[in-house]
């Protein structure tokens, strides 16, 4: 978790948001320390309520820290103005949610469109980029569809796209399989692989420990607080079937 | 049996019928009832092993009693047995008697036993992922998946422990 | 049942503010339309109420002294009844220093029962107040006198005058508002009358006839004047002139109102409808609910149409008691509206609350019955709309507009029908309120410019004890006089001998009085004339026509050569050179003088001027400016405006509340896309800002095309013909129209919780 902070892509210091309730203060993130290397895929994982959404939130901009450092590329990033942020958004950072990850009343080619064209591309570009992502994700042929005729994982494969319009520095994803299930999580999950493989440095909630295991590195919140963050290391051997049935016995 | 036993031992001396009770306390419901006979035959062995040291202590008004206390090769093995992850179904059994057992043998702290336990799951539930992946023939991907599944249960057990102890 | 009102409470309870928003918007709407319809009734036709009130009579009579009627009912078929005959005779009032032409009228201390005055000060006649009189209302608020005051009244050859005192003030159905219809009404007793005047020979005798068969009047006239002999017949006036008599008491009056009491109709069905359905449209996620616990269709939409029947009925029951409580106060302003016709129309607060109730009704019945329809769970995740990202719309983005604006002004489409309402929501109100600004626009240029409607004249000397002579000399003498014309009155019988009519001679041929010509030309050579639009329709003619008159049995022939307008005498006017008359022999002696002051004088100076000149000798009178009386239309005008932009707004709200909803889903991944709290806030502003900019353009555009032909086209039904209108100023169009994309602009942003809070979206769901 060392490294000097010119190489790493994220970096936090004593991260913390307390939310003023009625009367009484919740403290949601306490005090987190996190980094994440370029090309690294690491999973935040924790019971509801333990603070994993508004973490994520913070490092990308859509919530304002209560005290702490974010340091983005090397630069510090939490004392940014709204403005600024957006602007890192639209460029350096891909966000995809749980729901409500596209713009209900425009096509789902639009969409992507229109996240590379906020991103600085021209008309023809953002065409190119978007029939290069939807093909990718198998999706070329919902390119006109509106996006509440999409199942939820196929949605969710547009807001990859969408998210990864503009080539971010960092993919940060909230509980995206959260909505979908196994078998469809699975189709997401693969695609993060992929995307990861191709160099991309993604971090992402989940409380899917499945999705957990496929990170390179999985940090556990525990009450607002990390209680672990540790690579994962490869099972101890290759597992042949055997090993499985003595497993279950 | 023998681990449990050798846990109890490592806070303080006691003989047969108080580690009975003291099992039957802790577990309560959950565990099976100790059969005392059991109890001495395993501490017999310990004993035979070397883990153990038995004691006969003189009572006026009632027949001696014998009472164990830890050797430091006990003590060893219980701090092993407590730091090293456990396996499967059954063994789960066996984590939950470390988690319980733990502050008393004194040796870690519970977060931290939980969060190696945790780690374990999950480099499974990645080794087993890759084989579902890889697994062509359906009876051992439903097996993957139902072993993938236990894990995944576990992982959530382990959560609710960890919001209950910690 | 029991289950379906609490709902209703509840849902009441919770959303408050929008259901107060309905209620108040219905009051609103009846209370304004109800105001229209009062005024429109009270203000141009008075008439009816009076005529009803006072069982009046359809025909009044002045006979020579000594006509015998007794014997008209057996003779004449149709009469019912017969009031008076009353002695009548002409008289001076003096007040205040202005000498006035008034006719004094006997009449008992018991009240007739045909024709009765009706009282609305004070009390009438009684035995043994001699010296008490009572005053016709108009003529009472033209002189400034009310119950109690000292007048002094001169008898016509200036030989008797008596001391009197206002006892009560009276309104009747016998003839028109002073000073249309001059000299002003003064009920005497008899015993007074011959104080005044005790020479019979110069007493009149007035007489009316009820008859059967209103339609049959000009029959029963014929007959009658046959019966009695022209001779005898001095004026005869029906109903019917003076119910056009009464309508034409304020012609801008009538027409403002008529126009705004039926525009304001479409927009409130407009606004209401927009409100009601939003408001439903709001509530559809909670009916999925409702349906989900386990309500039919049937009773899901029974419930929202109970509850949105129980905020109209509170709405309007609210409107009616406004209406009632403002009616008084508003029409208290208008002079000459009569007070019996004043109260509330019966019939029409029947048909304008039960209108409105219905329309309530209808607008929550398509949605609701809607609503009823969906299954539950599909109402609960509304369908977002379909669309796509124009070509315009990514053209704009790629050359960095602002993502805000593009965004925003492409969300106002996406939902068509929904832009298609918001949009004909807001344009009609505008339009209105363009029109209502050109109504202002002409005010200020008739008050401006009042010779354009046939005011050049701002004061008339009435012949009095000076000879002609010195009258004459006082006149020219005075430098801030700039013309003056001698002019005649003379009653002519029209062709039919139906009625009369009065007819000006204004100055003479040769030098004719300036009237503002619309059409044809002023009358330069003997037996030309003009007349009103008025004048011509109701004898049927048009210009360039002849029409032969008699002026006391003497036929004249005038050849109509213009058209002008007039709002005096009931807005039926010939006028032409005196010359005419005399030289048919029907010569009659000057009337009075109409003087024209040097520009920047006002009426008033002028009097006070010709007063102190003349040792208060001369009987100087200013004209009644009707232009006075437009200080209450442009209050009317500015309230009903009020009532417009907050109809206008309401609409806004609503729309605004909707776009609210959609653009929630959307918060989050804009957020994501990279805009700033900011920036959606921006967005939503900018979609309700858009479609109000298209609204009021439409709306002020299409309002100052109609704006001029509107006014100009009604005003030619009232007698005015065209040439009236002006449309509003670019200063006021200019401001109208900020105000209105401002007011837009802050409606879009009001309902906007901060966007900060993601949590409430991800809670949300789909």
């Amino acid at each position: 978790m060392t490294g000097d902070g010119g190489r790493q892509v994220l970096r936090t210091v004593n991260l913390t948001k307390a939310f003023a309730g009625d009367g009484t203060a919740v403290t949601a993130v306490r005090g987190a320390d996190l980094a994440l290397e370029h090309g690294e895929f690491a999973a935040i994982t924790g019971p509801s309520g333990a603070g994993k959404s508004t973490l994520l939130h913070m490092l990308g901009g859509l919530e304002r820290p209560t005290s702490g450092e974010i340091w983005l590329d090397g630069k510090r990033v939490d004392q940014l103005s709204q403005a600024r942020w957006a602007v890192l958004r639209r460029r350096h950072i891909g966000f995809v949610f749980q729901f409500f990850n596209l713009v209900s009343n425009m096509t789902v080619a639009d969409n992507v469109e229109l996240a590379a064209i906020m991103g600085g591309a021209s008309r023809k570009q953002a065409q190119a980029r978007r029939e290069e992502l939807l093909g990718e994700l198998g999706l070329a042929g919902k390119a006109r569809a509106a996006p509440a005729r999409l199942s939820g994982g196929e949605q969710q494969r547009v807001a990859l796209a969408r998210a990864m319009a503009n080539r971010p520095l960092l993919l940060l994803a909230d509980e995206p399989t959260g909505n979908l299930d196994s078998a469809t999580s699975l189709g997401v999950l693969a695609l993060l692989g992929r995307v990861h493989s191709s160099g991309q440095s993604i971090l992402l909630v989940t409380h899917d420990s499945r999705v957990a295991s496929a990170a390179d590195r999985v940090i556990s919140l525990f009450d607002g607080m990390v209680v672990d963050d540790a690579p994962m290391t490869a099972p101890r051997h290759p597992m042949p079937l055997p090993d499985v049935l003595r497993l279950r016995g | 049996m023998r681990m449990p036993l050798l846990a109890l031992l490592a806070k303080e001396s006691a003989h047969g019928y108080e580690l009975k009770s003291q099992l039957e306390q802790i577990f309560g419901e959950a565990y099976p009832a100790p059969n005392i006979g059991q109890i001495y035959v395993t501490l017999q062995r310990l004993e035979r092993d070397g883990l153990v040291r038995s004691q006969d202590v003189v009572q006026v008004t009632r027949p001696n009693k014998r009472v164990y206390e830890l050797t430091d090769a006990g003590r060893e093995a219980v701090i092993d047995w407590i730091d090293t992850p456990s396996e499967g179904p059954r063994v789960r059994d066996e984590f939950f008697m470390k988690l319980a057992l733990s502050p008393l043998a004194g040796t870690s702290d519970r977060l931290g036993l939980i969060n190696r336990q945790r780690r374990h799951y999950l480099s499974q539930l990645r080794g087993l992922s890759e084989l579902a992946v890889a697994a062509d023939r359906r009876i051992p991907r439903l097996l993957i998946e139902g072993a993938i599944l236990h894990l995944q249960a576990d992982l959530d057990w382990l959560e609710r422990c960890q919001e209950d102890f910690v | 049942m029991r289950a379906m009102a609490r709902w209703i409470r509840a849902d009441l309870r919770a959303s408050t503010a929008r259901a107060v928003v309905v209620a108040a918007m219905a009051a609103g709407v009846v209370t304004a339309l109800l105001l229209s319809a009062g005024l429109l009734q009270g203000a141009t036709n008075p008439w009816q109420g009076l005529f009803t009130a006072t069982r009046g009579a359809q025909i009044w009579l002045h006979l020579s002294p000594g006509t015998d009627v007794g014997r008209l009912r057996s003779q004449v078929g149709g009469i019912e009844a017969i009031a008076g005959p009353y002695p009548a005779t002409a008289a001076t009032l003096t007040a205040d220093g202005q000498r006035t032409r008034v006719e004094l009228r006997a009449m008992g201390p018991r009240l007739p029962a045909i024709g009765r005055p009706l009282l609305v000060s004070g009390r009438w006649l009684t035995a043994r107040s001699l010296p008490g009189v009572v005053l016709e209302a108009t003529f009472a608020q033209a002189i400034h006198a009310g119950t109690g005051a000292t007048l002094v009244i001169d008898n016509v050859d200036e030989t008797a005058r008596v001391r009197v005192r206002v006892v009560g003030l009276a309104q009747t159905a016998d003839q028109g508002f002073y000073p249309d219809q001059t000299p002003g009404l003064i009920w005497v007793l008899p015993g007074l009358l011959r104080e005044v005047e005790p020479d019979a020979g110069h007493t009149e005798e007035v007489v009316g006839l009820r008859i059967a068969d209103p339609a049959a009047t000009g029959l029963v006239v014929q007959q009658v004047v046959t019966q009695l002999g022209s001779s005898a017949v001095g004026t005869v006036s029906t109903w019917q002139q003076v119910q056009q008599s009464m309508a034409r008491r304020d012609p801008l009056l009538g027409l403002l109102l008529a126009l705004f009491g039926l525009m304001a109709l479409g927009a409130a069905v407009l606004a209401i409808v927009n409100v009601t359905s939003g408001r439903v449209l709001l509530q559809t996620a909670d009916l999925g609910m409702l349906k989900t616990l386990g309500f039919t269709p049937v009773q899901v939409m029974t419930m929202l149409t109970a509850e949105h029947a129980l905020l109209a009925g509170c709405g309007i029951a609210a409107g009616l008691l406004a209406a009632r409580l403002l009616m008084p106060a508003l029409l208290g302003g208008v002079p000459g509206v009569s007070a019996a016709a004043a109260t509330l129309p019966a019939g029409w607060a029947a048909v304008i609350a039960a209108g409105c109730f219905c329309v309530v009704l209808l607008a929550t019945a398509a949605p609701a019955w809607q609503a009823g329809r969906v299954l539950p769970v599909a109402a609960v995740r509304v369908l977002p709309p379909r669309g796509r990202l124009s070509r315009i719309a990514s053209i704009a983005m790629a050359a960095r507009t602002p993502p805000a604006l593009v965004l925003g002004a492409r969300s106002a489409f996406v939902r068509r029908l929904a832009a298609a309402l918001t949009i004909s929501g807001l344009a009609i109100p505008m339009m209105m309120i363009t029109i209502g600004l050109g109504f202002w626009s002409t005010l200020d240029d008739v008050q401006r410019h009042p010779a354009d409607i046939g005011l050049a004249a701002r004061v008339t000397v009435n012949p009095g004890p000076l000879t002609t002579a010195q009258t004459l000399r006082l006149i020219h003498a005075d430098r801030q006089v700039l013309r003056a014309y001698s002019c005649v009155l003379a009653e002519a019988l029209v062709p039919g001998e139906t009625t009369t009519i009065t007819t000006l001679g204004m100055g003479t041929s040769g030098h004719p009085y300036p009237f503002h010509v619309v059409q044809g030309q002023l009358y330069h050579a003997p037996e030309q004339a003009v007349a009103t639009a008025a004048l011509l329709s109701a004898l049927g003619l048009k210009l360039g026509q002849f029409v032969r008159m008699w002026f006391g049995g003497v036929p004249v022939t005038f050849h109509i050569v213009g058209r002008i307008i007039d709002p005096q005498y009931g807005g039926q006017l010939l006028a032409y050179g005196r010359d005419t008359l005399a030289d048919e022999g029907a010569a009659a002696p000057i009337g009075f003088y109409s003087l024209i002051l040097r520009p920047g004088v006002t009426p008033s100076r002028a009097v006070t001027a010709l007063m102190r000149a003349s040792g208060r000798r001369l009987d100087v009178a200013e004209v009644p400016d009707p232009a006075d009386q437009l200080g209450i239309v442009r209050g009317a005008v500015a309230a009903l405006i009020a009532v417009l932009a907050v109809i206008g707004l309401t609409s806004l709200v609503t729309t605004s509340l909707l776009g609210y909803r959609d653009q929630l889903r959307d918060v989050s991944v804009l957020r994501a896309m990279g805009l700033t709290p900011l920036q959606v806030r921006a967005a939503l502003m900018t979609r309700t800002t858009v479609l109000a900019l298209i609204a009021v353009g439409v709306g002020t555009v299409v309002g100052r095309l109609f704006s001029v032909s509107l006014i100009s086209a009604v005003s030619r039904l009232y007698g005015l013909g065209a040439g009236i209108g002006s449309p509003p100023s670019a200063w006021m169009l200019a401001g109208a129209v900020t105000l209105a994309v401002g007011a837009a602009a802050v409606a879009g942003i009001l309902p906007f919780r901060p966007p900060g809070r993601l949590r409430a979206a991800a809670i949300l769901g789909p």
